[in-house]
Formats: structure tokens, C-alpha cells, sequence
């Protein structure tokens, strides 16, 4: 009696399952939507890499972006092929940052800026390739740019670090830099990947996983001291943020080598976090990270990307002062998902353009 | 600490694991130490108040026990509700009061200065001191006899899962539970299992789902038209009603797993077709304890219609000041007085009570969707923050109406994704008149119910932990 009560229950669970997915599939948008999943596939050096070919349509309450990936597995509509002689390449390195899900392909700053410079009357053609993946931080950039590199033949590289979460990024992704790394802990990596995917296939199951994982986040607190949020802005960060930044400076060195092995010409961007820029969302911020005991320094993260990397000698732009300087109008961040906003693209197109120009990186 | 919080869920895990293997005395002990630290856990500094309004009462219900005089009897009374009124009237009702007066002698041209104290509202006091008078009245009229057992009677008055929010308990119904060893069935534990998760569906998807909408349309600096007003009013009224029932459920089911009985809180109140139903249906424990201490004393309905008409305003103002210290609860319960006045007037009219109580479809209809309106612009007094707004939505509401500027993907399409399971269900019950009837439903139809419950409140559930709303009562 009891077991055929147990089948029912699976039966019937198994069937709203199928309902809620096929609903979720139908009316649900978000990035755990098996669409926007399905722009990724594994890759055995990063983790996971753009799918080439792949395409979707991402919508929100916010935005609605169509987004393609072209044979390289960057976002672009066209392919890259072999550069023609009149050609000057630009590479964007970075994470979702770049990436730009949110905005129109012809709306994102790289081909915003490859619009300003293609403007100036010069015979030569410039191309801006986007060769940001949500997510990627420091060293996943690092083993991306190793790998398309040869293909993409660029003439200037510029990585845009994220000093919002990229010295965090950095420390978690260091052992996929270790060349001792055991088989074993690759096959359980590998299996760790093949169950996300299939997770990820799965919009219920998505949204139970991050249901779960915020009950983890809850439950933290509870097993290890509190540690307030925003570690890289803390006035007295954790000391894992150091061993970031220093992660971060051996990477941004290593794309400055793979690229001047192509013979090309490396700067470095930095993408401050919207609280930078917005007062209402600072100000939110603060008092959060006031409350669970710590001081948010709002430039901080900032700054202490700066020192770390000033050492390389790399040029450097930061991008925050132009998008502070920016006049009041419309908002330069998304609300819910604190990305650019297409005003927000332009002004940093704008940024990125004086600064290829002061800086003479301007490929010849 | 709030059901839905994961402290709760360990703090009930490690209390029920213990209470299921404990004897009976020890049980108590536990419960008593488990329900003060559910209590301290929110703020430990008025723990002592709990305490100090329990030994007051205890000693005032033994005294009354030995007490003859009616003088005497009286005095212990008076003693009683003073201690009780004075706690509730400083915590709830100082700076309201002084804040008010403030008010009218500056509008009288004279400036007086008052003390206002940054006073901190206690967690459910308008709760356990209206637990704690209840008894003391009952002794007095020797309904019941005082219990010996401070131990019990402690239990009595802070058993965590009603502490904070109720139900107002009675000593006839909890005490005598708490007294005697308890068994629990296998019909609780189903029962009580069902109405935990049916709680949490009130509460995660239902109303914290829709306070969004709500909090749109009552934002002071927000404009919008009548037809939108409506929907946030809608909204609320879900918003509320899923809040409070969703905390009543967890409260009895938690309690149906201890093999104690608490008494439903709620009954269909939107189904009702006149205001004496809804007030029957609606927070069940405060109405009666409003009757029982408040109406019957005031006289009841044993004078002329003027007096019945007078107690029933002067319970109904107080009976919504006790939901809080401002003005606009004080106009809901003038509002639902002179609704239930108004009612009464009319129900003398024949016609009327003909349309009302009769059988047929339309005017079951026609009467239900009435009273369900004027409920709603009740909610709509609880709601708003002052009188100025009551004014501005209303008169959005019959001025600016426009149907046409209905907001359908932010208003009406969340308002019918987040009612329409609980008005199912709702209806469900309703229809085999029984809060419980999901767990007696055949099985197909109990298991779809149950898994539709898990999936909606894991899939579309809003986890950011927001306190129950009759907290702040």
C-alpha cells in the first residue's frame, strides 16, 4: 500500500516536473534558461567556453538581446577569418562585462569604439573582436586568450578586469594554472562539469540549485565566522584579495607575453562595480556591509588594482572618472543585473577611444 | 527568530527531536526553555517581560482561587488588567498617544512639550498579554479553576508557535493540553505536516509575492489610476490574508506535530457574504476574544439598538487600535463598525435580507462580490499611511478609474499567478467546508496538490525571509 502510495507521488512529481519545464522553457527568462545555457559547452583547460554557432535570444523585464556566436566561440556576427592585409585587430578580453548579453551585438562599447575608430578617415580598417565569456575572471582569460590567440592574429589586447570580483575570480580558478594538477582531480572535475550541464539543461532543476545554494549561503554564517561581503572593497580585506591582485598581475603579464609573441601591443582596462558610480546604490551597499560588521571603501578595489598592477608598466585605463564624469540622463547600469546599459556602452567606448589615442596604441 | 527563517527550521528540528523522545513533565521543561529562547532570539532584553506578565497573572489567578470577597476579588482583577494595560498601553500606545496630543494643542495654538520615548515595540505583547487577561477573567468569573503549576501555565501563555502572532489562545483550550500528557496520531502528524507547507506557500509565495504589488500601488509618491489601485487593493488583501493565515497554519500544524491542538484562525473570510460572517472567519481567536471581553461586557446586544449599535463601534475602534498605534487603524475599525451597523440596519429591511440569504445563484453572487469590495476598501484604510492617502486612492478609485491603463504584466498577471493556486484550493476547502480537507482528498488528487505546493513555493517562492506582517500587532 505504502510503496504503490510512494509511485504515485513519484509519478505525479514526475509530471507537474515536466510541466513546470516545459512552462519554465516557454514563458521563464533568465540565465538559467536551457537558451542561454545552451550558448556554452565544456572545455577540458577553462571549464567552459562560448559554443560556436550557438544563438539565443535573452530576455528580461530589462532588456531583450539577440545574441550570436560566431565559428571562433566569440559574440560577433561574422566570422573572423585570416586578417587582410588593411586590417587592425583589437581584442577585448574580459567577462560578462564585455560579453554584453544585455545589449544588442551593435550596441556593445567594442563595436561601438570599432565604429569611433573605423570614423576617423584612415585607410586602414579597425576590427574590435568581443572575446568576453560570462564569468571568466583573470586566469580563465589568460587560457582563453592562449587558445585563440593564433586565429584571431590581434594587434592590440586589451583584458578589462573587473575590479569588482576579479581578485575573488583569481583565487578560485589558480589551480586550473597547475600543470601537476592530478588525473584524478580533472576526472572529478570533469564529472563536477558534465553534471552541471546537466543541471543546466533543466530550468527547474536550475532554479532549485540556486535555491540551494542560497540556503548554503544562509547556513554559512552559521559554520565559519561572518565575513562581510565585497571583500575587495573592505577596508581591511581578507588576505585572500592580496593573493588575488597578485594572481591577477601574473595573468594580465602572461596575455602581455602571448601577445607580444603575436606581435601585438597589450593595455590593461579597468571596469569598476556600479556602486562606483551610482550614490543610491552605495549607499545601499554600505549599510549592508556595515551590518554584518565591515566598512566598504568605495574606491577601493579600484585602487588596489592600480598598485598591483602598476609594476607590469602595462598602460592602464580606468574607467571609472568617465563614468562619473558622465552627465545626468539616463542610467549607465541595469538595475537588476548592474551591467552597462547601452548609455552606459557609449560612454565607455568613448573612455576606451581617448584613451587608444593618448596612449598611441593605436595600431598603425 | 520567523517561521520562515532557517533558524526556525533547526530550532524545530532540534526541539521536536527532543520532545518526541522526553516524558511528559520534561516535555514541559522543554518547551518552556525552547519557546524563551524563540523569543530572546528576536531580543533577550524583553524576555523579562514575558516572564514578569506571567508570574503576575499566575499569582493573580491563585489569588483569585482563594479570594471570596467580592471586593477583594475585584481588586485582584483591576490589579491584573492594570499591570497588563499599563505594559501594552507604554510599549504600543505612548508615543501614539503623546505624538496625538502633541498634535492637537498646536493646533490649538498652545506649545506644550512632551516627553517621546524612543520606545521599542516588544514582539507579540499585543498577543501574550491578551493570552494572559483572558485567563485572569476566566478565573474571575469562575469559568475556570486557576492552575497550581506555574510550569504549565508558563508554557501556556509563551508555547513559541503561537507566542508571537497567535492564535489568541484560551486557558479552556491550551491549558488543559499542556496539563495532561499528549499523544500523537498519525491523522496529526499527516495533518499537521500539510498544514506546515500550506503555511509556507501562504506565506513565501503568496504574500511576499505579492507585497511587491502591493507596496507599488501604496508607495506615497507613486500615481496611479483606479483600475491599478484596484489591483493593488486585490493584491493586499491576498498579501495580508496569505501572511496571517500562512502563520496560523505553520503555528497549528507545528503544534499538531506536538500532539496539541490550536484552533483554526481562519475560515474562508473572502467567501463570506456579510460583515458578521467575515468578522466569524476572519482572525477568529482576536474576534472572540474581542466578544467574550470587550462586546459582551459593553452590554452586548441585551440593550436597545442604539447600545448594541454603540458597543459594536466602540469594539470594533479598539479592536483596531489593537493592530497598531495610528490613526488609520483607528478609521479601519470605525470603518468595520459602521459596517457591521450599517449591515444591521439594513438586514431589518426585508427585501434586503430576502437578497441576502437567499439561495439563488445571483444573489449569492451579487452579495458576495459586494462584501468581498467593502472588505477590500477596508484594506485599503489598513493599509495607507494616512488619511491624505486613503483620500488619494479613493478618489482615484471612483474618479480616475480607467479601465484602459490597466497594467497587465506588472499588476495583473502576477496578482493571478500568485492567487489563483491559494483561491483553488481555498474554493476546495470551502466547498467540503473544512480547512483541512486537502489531506482527505483522494489520493491523485492530494499528491497533486502536494507536489504543485513544493514545486510553486521552491520554483517561484520569494526566499528573502520577510517578517509576518501581525508581527508588528
Amino acid at each position: 500500500m505504502r510503496l504503490r502510495h510512494l509511485v504515485t507521488f513519484v509519478l505525479i512529481a514526475a509530471a507537474q516536473f515536466g510541466i513546470f519545464e516545459v512552462g519554465l522553457r516557454t514563458w521563464g527568462s533568465s540565465e538559467a534558461a536551457p537558451g542561454f545555457q545552451g550558448l556554452f559547452e565544456t572545455d577540458a583547460a577553462i571549464g567552459y567556453r562560448l559554443k560556436p554557432h550557438a544563438r539565443t535570444r535573452f530576455t528580461t523585464s530589462e532588456f531583450s538581446a539577440e545574441i550570436a556566436v560566431n565559428g571562433a566561440g566569440l559574440r560577433d556576427d561574422e566570422e573572423i577569418g585570416p586578417k587582410p592585409r588593411d586590417e587592425r585587430r583589437i581584442v577585448l578580453l574580459g567577462d560578462s562585462l564585455v560579453l554584453s548579453v544585455q545589449v544588442p551585438f551593435r550596441e556593445t562599447f567594442g563595436e561601438l569604439l570599432e565604429q569611433r575608430l573605423n570614423s576617423r578617415g584612415s585607410a586602414l580598417r579597425y576590427r574590435v573582436i568581443n572575446a568576453g565569456v560570462q564569468g571568466y575572471g583573470p586566469i580563465e582569460e589568460q587560457l582563453f586568450f592562449r587558445s585563440i590567440v593564433g586565429n584571431i592574429q590581434p594587434d592590440l589586447v586589451l583584458p578589462v578586469v573587473f575590479v569588482g570580483n576579479d581578485a575573488e575570480e583569481a583565487v578560485g580558478s589558480q589551480q586550473k594554472l597547475d600543470p601537476n594538477r592530478r588525473t584524478s582531480e580533472a576526472v572529478v572535475d570533469s564529472l563536477l562539469t558534465r553534471m552541471r550541464r546537466l543541471v543546466r539543461r533543466s530550468m527547474v532543476l536550475q532554479i532549485l540549485r540556486l535555491r540551494a545554494l542560497a540556503v548554503i549561503d544562509r547556513l554559512s554564517p552559521s559554520v565559519a565566522p561572518p565575513e562581510p561581503p565585497l571583500q575587495s572593497y573592505a577596508a581591511r580585506p581578507a588576505p585572500r584579495i592580496a593573493e588575488g591582485l597578485a594572481i591577477t598581475r601574473r595573468s594580465m603579464h602572461d596575455i602581455e607575453q602571448t601577445a607580444s609573441g603575436a606581435g601585438a601591443k597589450a593595455a590593461i582596462v579597468l571596469m569598476p562595480a556600479r556602486f562606483q558610480v551610482d550614490d543610491a546604490d552605495y549607499g545601499r551597499l554600505k549599510e549592508i556591509v556595515a551590518g554584518t560588521g565591515g566598512n566598504l571603501v568605495r574606491d577601493a578595489a579600484s585602487a588596489r588594482f592600480q598598485e598591483a598592477l602598476a609594476p607590469l608598466g602595462m598602460p592602464m585605463a580606468d574607467l571609472l572618472p568617465a563614468l562619473r564624469a558622465a552627465l545626468p540622463g539616463p542610467d549607465l547600469f541595469y538595475q537588476e543585473t548592474v551591467h552597462l546599459t547601452p548609455r552606459g556602452h557609449t560612454v565607455v567606448a568613448a573612455a576606451l577611444d581617448r584613451f587608444i589615442e593618448e596612449q598611441g596604441l593605436l595600431p598603425r | 527568530m520567523v517561521f520562515n527563517s532557517l533558524h526556525f527550521v533547526w530550532f524545530f528540528v532540534v526541539v521536536y527531536a527532543a520532545y518526541r523522545v522526553l516524558p511528559h513533565r520534561a516535555q514541559n521543561w522543554l518547551l518552556l526553555v525552547a519557546s524563551y529562547y524563540f523569543y530572546a532570539a528576536w531580543d533577550w532584553r524583553f524576555l523579562g517581560l514575558l516572564v514578569a506578565s506571567t508570574i503576575v497573572d499566575f499569582t493573580c489567578a491563585r489569588l483569585l482561587g482563594r479570594a471570596e470577597a467580592p471586593s477583594v476579588r475585584r481588586g485582584i482583577l483591576v490589579l491584573s488588567l492594570g499591570f497588563n494595560l499599563t505594559l501594552l498601553g507604554f510599549f504600543k500606545y505612548f508615543n501614539f498617544f503623546a505624538d496625538s496630543l502633541h498634535g492637537v494643542f498646536a493646533a490649538l495654538g498652545w506649545q506644550v512639550d512632551f516627553v517621546t520615548l524612543r520606545v521599542l515595540l516588544p514582539i507579540g505583547i499585543s498577543f501574550y498579554t491578551f493570552v494572559t487577561m483572558s485567563y485572569v477573567i476566566d478565573v474571575y468569573r469562575r469559568e475556570i479553576p486557576p492552575t497550581k503549576d506555574l510550569l504549565d501555565f508558563a508554557v501556556f501563555v509563551a508555547f513559541f508557535p503561537h507566542l508571537v502572532a497567535g492564535p489568541i489562545l484560551r486557558a479552556t483550550t491550551l491549558l488543559a493540553q499542556i496539563d495532561s500528557p499528549r499523544h500523537i496520531s498519525r491523522e496529526q502528524l499527516r495533518d499537521g505536516a500539510w498544514l506546515i507547507a500550506w503555511g509556507y506557500f501562504q506565506k513565501i509565495f503568496v504574500a511576499d509575492n505579492l507585497a511587491g504589488l502591493a507596496n507599488a500601488v501604496f508607495d506615497p509618491a507613486a500615481s496611479h489610476t483606479g483600475v491599478n489601485v484596484l489591483l493593488g487593493v486585490y493584491a493586499f488583501a491576498f498579501q495580508i490574508y496569505g501572511d496571517f493565515a500562512g502563520y496560523s497554519n505553520i503555528a497549528r500544524g507545528t503544534s499538531k506535530l506536538m500532539g496539541i491542538e490550536l484552533i483554526e484562525n481562519f475560515r474562508f473570510p473572502y467567501l463570506v457574504r456579510t460583515p458578521q460572517a467575515f468578522w466569524r472567519n476572519w482572525h477568529i481567536s482576536l474576534s472572540m476574544w474581542l466578544r467574550d471581553y470587550l462586546y459582551i461586557p459593553l452590554g452586548g446586544n441585551r440593550g436597545s439598538e442604539w447600545q448594541t449599535q454603540r458597543n459594536l463601534f466602540i469594539t470594533m475602534v479598539l479592536g483596531g487600535l489593537w493592530h497598531g498605534a495610528a490613526w488609520t487603524f483607528v478609521l479601519w475599525g470605525a470603518y468595520q463598525g459602521l459596517f457591521l451597523i450599517g449591515y444591521r440596519a439594513a438586514d431589518r429591511w426585508p427585501p434586503f435580507h430576502r437578497f441576502v440569504a437567499g439561495a439563488g445563484f445571483l444573489a449569492r453572487l451579487t452579495s458576495w462580490v459586494v462584501m468581498f469590495h467593502l472588505t477590500c476598501y477596508g484594506w485599503l484604510i489598513f493599509r495607507s499611511r494616512s488619511a491624505g492617502q486613503i483620500g488619494g486612492l479613493t478618489a482615484g478609485l471612483i474618479g480616475n478609474f480607467a479601465p484602459a491603463t490597466v497594467d497587465i504584466p506588472n499588476l495583473l498577471v502576477p496578482l493571478l499567478l500568485y492567487s489563483t493556486p491559494l483561491v483553488v484550493v481555498h474554493l476546495c476547502e470551502a466547498w467540503f467546508d473544512d480547512v483541512l480537507a486537502v489531506p482527505r482528498l483522494p489520493v491523485g488528487v492530494r499528491y497533486s496538490i502536494y507536489a504543485a505546493t513544493c514545486y510553486l513555493t521552491l520554483l517561484f517562492g520569494n526566499f528573502g525571509g520577510a517578517e509576518f506582517i501581525y508581527f508588528q500587532f
